[in-house]
Formats: structure tokens, sequence, C-alpha cells
């Protein structure tokens, strides 16, 4: 019973890890750039998800305007910050980006305050009884959504001629310009849906957690970094099945071996364990 | 030519009043994590410092003197405490420092200003090796440890529930709040039946919560501050555990009642602050510091507001802005503040009373009150 009830709290956790890493995936498929600032628009996803649902009373109108802006916000990044930097070596635009991160933490504080914010009622809170084991709402969701929305990307990737174009411009730039695809549409299109995927993981732990502070994108900012090695850099199938192996190795973990490592060390003694057998990750990348 | 000259001797004089002015007040340092994960606490630890300078100020000050205080924000790390304190004593001069903030700065800095014999307080950091750092060193609210103790008694004699798991912060802070409870378990009849550990950074506590509930405790004590412990016990009571949950002072703040909602009704905490208080002290200070902050007071506001008052009961009893008399002030302080009476050993730690709140219809009351002075004595070297 123990058994099955860890391994569900480590997929609910590793449906998290995964909608926020597979954008972080997607764009360095694209540019090959670590986007450690991802973890912020997750943040700020959380942060306008609870204000609004908090004002409108709405969590659909939350979500939904925490993925739009998270979105445009994301582009906005690109254009700002990645596009200067392509041509330069790519530790630049990593450095860039951590430190774009660290002042997103500290314009949250400012703006939201010290404090955090939670829902004044949080929505999704029912508790489902299922063969003894409680599970709230928000818990099966989380699940849900991350099987809807990275099926979803899968299918817009492999289906759809915008994913046609994307993959063409990952695997060759050129060549695909030459066939007329805009390779800068493309960069904003994987800027604005993987930043809106990671607003709506950010919603998602706001529901399961009923707290968002500034720093919340900390931890995920270098445990998704992991993941998508771990998933084979720009692999989404990959990213998606590495996140839940991880979410239920901590789960076990934290119970099991929780006395001399930390949960979150567990991550990074999993990622050196693999990469010394595998070194290019579970999933080879493309 | 003739009026330039005029202008610079205006410049001058005036800049002499300047510097005349500024050794008008007395300073007091006081590092606090202003920014970083710990920046809810520095805005409440320094607010409630604030409002001591205030009303301090607004009584006439000290020997005719205002009070300044010149804060730093450490964010909560040792790295940035240390030249913090040396500012202080070095560039500011103040005359006594004090920590609004966590054990490992205030650690660090106590080295600092005990080397230069500058008294140094420490307003909430519970770590025993604080005051350790020498005679100049002193701390006005509980050690971890005693507070563990009290988290034993509370829970093995007052409530009387003996399977109790325990839920622990892997920091300074819930390692010694564990070692004390662990210390006393024993002589109040208690069975630990397990003891999980977390990091400062979980929020979600889905694997803990899953195997607390196949221990069937009759109580957890669980370590932690509001924005850990709020989403912990939260997501204990979705996960259908019942029993009574145990918490320290780390919980002591509305936000925790925010952020676990109906979950946090029958919560009980051992503390500092008693909120149902008819103490004038403590009544005064809950009232006067919501009207300044615009929020209800906490813990560390009320720790760093008591320490503050020490600080100036001490410059005005040594009649004096000597580090050294001050500090033979503070050693024999008697003073009733909004944490309850303060007046340190020869390690410089009190001894007072826990106040133990619970929190009822969403707000933290009395629940009782360990007075138990030999349970509660701290360390003397």
């Amino acid at each position: 019973m123990l058994f099955i009830e860890l391994f569900i709290q480590g997929l609910i956790q590793g449906s998290t890890y995964a909608i926020i890493a597979v954008g972080l995936t997607l764009v360095y498929g694209l540019l090959r750039v670590l986007h450690v600032a991802h973890a912020g628009l997750f943040t700020l996803g959380a942060y306008l998800g609870v204000a609004v649902t908090n004002q409108t009373g709405s969590l659909s109108l939350g979500i939904l305007v925490a993925a739009l802006a998270a979105g445009i916000v994301g582009m906005g990044i690109y254009r700002l910050v990645y596009e200067p930097m392509l041509n330069k070596p790519p530790y630049v635009a990593l450095i860039a980006s951590i430190g774009l991160y660290i002042g997103m933490e500290e314009l949250f504080r400012l703006v939201f305050g010290p404090f955090g914010l939670s829902f004044s009622s949080a929505p999704l809170q029912t508790v489902v009884v299922v063969f003894g084991i409680h599970l709230r709402a928000c818990q099966i969701i989380a699940v849900v959504t991350n099987v809807v929305l990275l099926g979803g990307l899968a299918w817009v990737a492999q289906k759809t001629r915008i994913g046609t174009g994307w993959r063409a411009t990952v695997d060759d730039p050129q060549m695909s310009a030459c066939f007329g695809i805009d390779p800068i549409k493309v960069r904003y299109r994987v800027f604005f849906a993987g930043s809106a995927l990671a607003a709506v993981a950010g919603v998602l732990v706001a529901l399961l957690t009923n707290l968002v502070e500034p720093t919340m994108g900390a931890v995920p900012s270098y445990k998704s970094l992991a993941i998508i090695v771990l998933g084979g850099l720009g692999n989404v199938m990959g990213t998606l099945i590495a996140s839940l192996i991880l979410g239920i190795i901590e789960a076990f973990g934290t119970i099991y071996i929780g006395d001399f490592l930390d949960r979150d060390a567990i991550a990074f003694a999993f990622l050196i364990i693999v990469l010394m057998i595998k070194p290019t990750g579970l999933f080879t990348s493309r | 030519m003739k009026k330039l000259r005029w202008v610079l001797v205006l410049c001058f004089t005036f800049s002499c009043f300047g510097t005349g002015w500024a050794s008008d007040t007395i300073k007091i340092g006081f590092n606090a994590p202003l920014t970083g994960f710990a920046a809810s606490d520095g805005k409440s630890s320094t607010l409630g410092a604030k409002l001591a300078i205030k009303q301090i100020n607004e009584a006439g000050g000290i020997n005719g003197k205002n009070l300044e205080l010149i804060v730093y924000d450490d964010q909560a790390k040792a790295s940035q405490s240390i030249p913090i304190a040396n500012k202080m004593i070095g560039q500011d001069k103040v005359v006594v420092g004090i920590s609004g903030s966590y054990s490992a700065p205030t650690r660090s800095a106590a080295g600092i200003f005990q080397e230069a014999k500058i008294p140094y307080i420490s307003a909430y950091a519970i770590h025993p090796d604080i005051t350790k750092a020498g005679d100049y060193v002193f701390r006005t609210s509980f050690l971890g440890e005693v507070q563990g103790r009290a988290g034993a008694k509370l829970i093995g004699e007052i409530l009387g529930k003996k399977r109790v798991v325990m839920i622990t912060l892997k920091n300074d802070f819930g390692k010694s709040l564990a070692a004390g409870f662990k210390e006393k378990a024993k002589d109040f009849g208690i069975h630990i039946v397990n003891e999980y550990e977390y990091s400062i950074k979980d929020r979600q506590f889905g694997a803990i919560v899953a195997k607390v509930k196949s221990d069937k405790p009759d109580a957890i004590y669980a370590s932690g501050y509001y924005f850990t412990a709020g989403p912990l016990v939260s997501q204990l009571r979705a996960s259908g555990v019942t029993c009574t949950v145990i918490g320290q002072e780390g919980y002591d703040s509305d936000k925790f009642i925010a952020i676990a909602g109906k979950a946090a009704e029958g919560v009980i905490i051992t503390t500092s602050l008693d909120r149902d208080s008819k103490a004038p002290e403590t009544a005064d200070f809950i009232r006067e510091f919501e009207k300044l902050a615009g929020y209800p007071a906490d813990m560390v506001a009320a720790s760093a507001h008591t320490a503050v008052k020490v600080a100036a009961l001490a410059i005005k009893q040594a009649n004096s802005t000597d580090p050294e008399k001050i500090r033979d002030e503070i050693a024999g302080i008697s003073l009733k503040a909004s944490t309850g009476t303060i007046e340190f050993n020869s390690l410089g730690e009190v001894s007072k009373n826990v106040q133990n709140q619970i929190v009822k219809n969403g707000e933290w009351h009395r629940h009782s009150v360990i007075s138990d002075p030999k349970l509660l004595a701290p360390p003397e070297k």
C-alpha cells in the first residue's frame, strides 16, 4: 500500500518537473542555450495565476493569463537577451540567463513582497479516496495536465506543419530556411510554448502547495537542467520519462535513503550514475 | 571672491553641524535577511526593531540622545554577515549590534563582535554556538534545545500523547529542536516511532506524508518555518492524517494560517509570543506593530523588538556609550518585554516561560504555558 502511495506521489512530483523541463529542452534543442531564466517564468506564472484567481475567482482565467503573459515574456527574453548573443560562445548566454533569473527573483520580491502569495480560498482541494489512498483533485489534475500537454506537444511536433518546421530547424537551420521555413518565427513559437508550459507548471505547483514565493524557481532551475541532460538534450519524450523516473526515485529516496542523502541531491546522484554508464543520457538526443 | 569665501565658511560650518548631529544619535547595528529566501522574516524583524526605536525616541530617547538603527541586509548568509559586522564596528561605530537574522549569519557575526568587544544580541537565532562566542554575546530567545524539551513536555505530559513521529527540518534550527526533543522524550513517556528529514527548499511532502500515514502516530512533532510548515500541515490533513501536529516558533506567523487554511486548526506551537497576553508590554506591542506594519505581529518581530529594548535599557543604565559598561548592564538586566521577562545567565542566555499557542478559528490563541525552570534551564557554559 505504502509502495503504491509513494509511486503515485512520485508521479505527481515528476509531472510538475516534466512540464517545467520540457520548455527548457525545447529551447536547448533549438538554440543550444541553457535557459536558466526559464525557472523565473515558472515563478511568474505561479504569481500571476494566484493573483488573477484571487481577484476574479476564476482559476481557468488565472491559468490563461499566466500562460499568455509568461509566453510573451519568454519571447521578449529571446528577443532582448538571447538573440544578440547567439554568435557568442554558449556560456555567455548561460551567464546572462543566470543573471536574469536572479534579477527576476528579486523583482518578484519587490513587486509581490517577501511573504509569498497564497490562494485566498485554494481551488481543487477536494479529497478523493481511491482504495484508501487520499488524493486531492489538484494532484490528479497535475498528472492529467502533464499527459495532455506533453501528448499535445508531441502530436504538434510529429503531425503538423508547424511541428515539421520546428524539427527541420532543429536538425539543420540553414537547409530548412532554404525550404521557406522562417527560423526566427520558429524560435518565437518555441519560446512562447515553452514559457507558457512553465507558467502552467507554476500554477499547478501553487495549487499543490498553496504558496508562491520569489525563490520557488530555485530548485526547478537546476533540477530541470539535470532532467534534460538525463532525457537526452533536446528530446521531449526523454525529458518526460526522465522527469517521471526522477519523481519516483525522489519519493522512495526521501523515505529510504533520506537520512544520508538530501532529496535534491538524489537527482544529481542519479544523474552522475546515469552519465557514468551512458554518457549521452538515458535517451540519445537527436 | 569675497562671496565665495563666505560660501566656503558657511559650508564648513554646516558640515560641522552635520557631523555634530550625527554623533548626537546613538547607533545600534542591525543585520537581517532583507533579500533572499528569508526576506519575510527579515522584514518582520526589521519592522519590530524599528518600532522599538520609534517608541524609545518618541519617549525622549536615551539620556537626551536619539537612537539610530543601522540596518544591513545579510541575506541569511554567513558570508554576508562577516563584512557587515566589520562595517558596523569599524565604519558606523555602533555601540551595540543586534541580529535579526538566522543562526548561520549570527554565529559568524558574533565572533567578530566578541573580538571587537562590542555587545551583540541575537534576537531569535537559536544555535547553541552563538553565545559561546564569548561574554559580549547575548540571546533574548530560547535555545533550540530548550524549545525542543518544551515540545516533549507539551506532547507527553500536557497532551498525553505517546506515539510520536518527528518530521525534522535539516538545518541548525530543526536539528537543535530535534536534539532537545529526543533528550527529554523518554522522561515524558514518548515513543518516537520514526524521524524523517526534509530540506528547507521542500514544499511538496507527498512521500513523507504517505509514510507518516502508515506509521499511525498519536502526534507529529514537525519542525519548520511557516513557509514549509504551511504546505506540510495542509498536505498531512489532505491525506487523511488527523493526529495533533506540534510545531515551534518557526510557525509563528499569520502566514502559516493563510497557507494551511482550515488544516491549520488545532495545530499547537511552542513560542515566545502570547497573543492573548494581558501583560501591557506584549499587548501594546501586538497593537502597535500591526499599526506600523499593516499585518499582525509575529515571533521574529517581537524578538527583535525585545532585543532593541534590552540594548536601549542597558545604554540608559550605563549612562554611557562605552561598550564595556553597556555589556555589564546587559549582563545584569531585568526587563519586562514583549516576549517575557529578560534576565541573562552567565552564558548570556535567557530563561523564560514557553508560550504554547493553538490555532483556533483562524487565529493564534493561548493553549498553555510551560513554566518549569529546571526543564527550560539554558546551559551555563
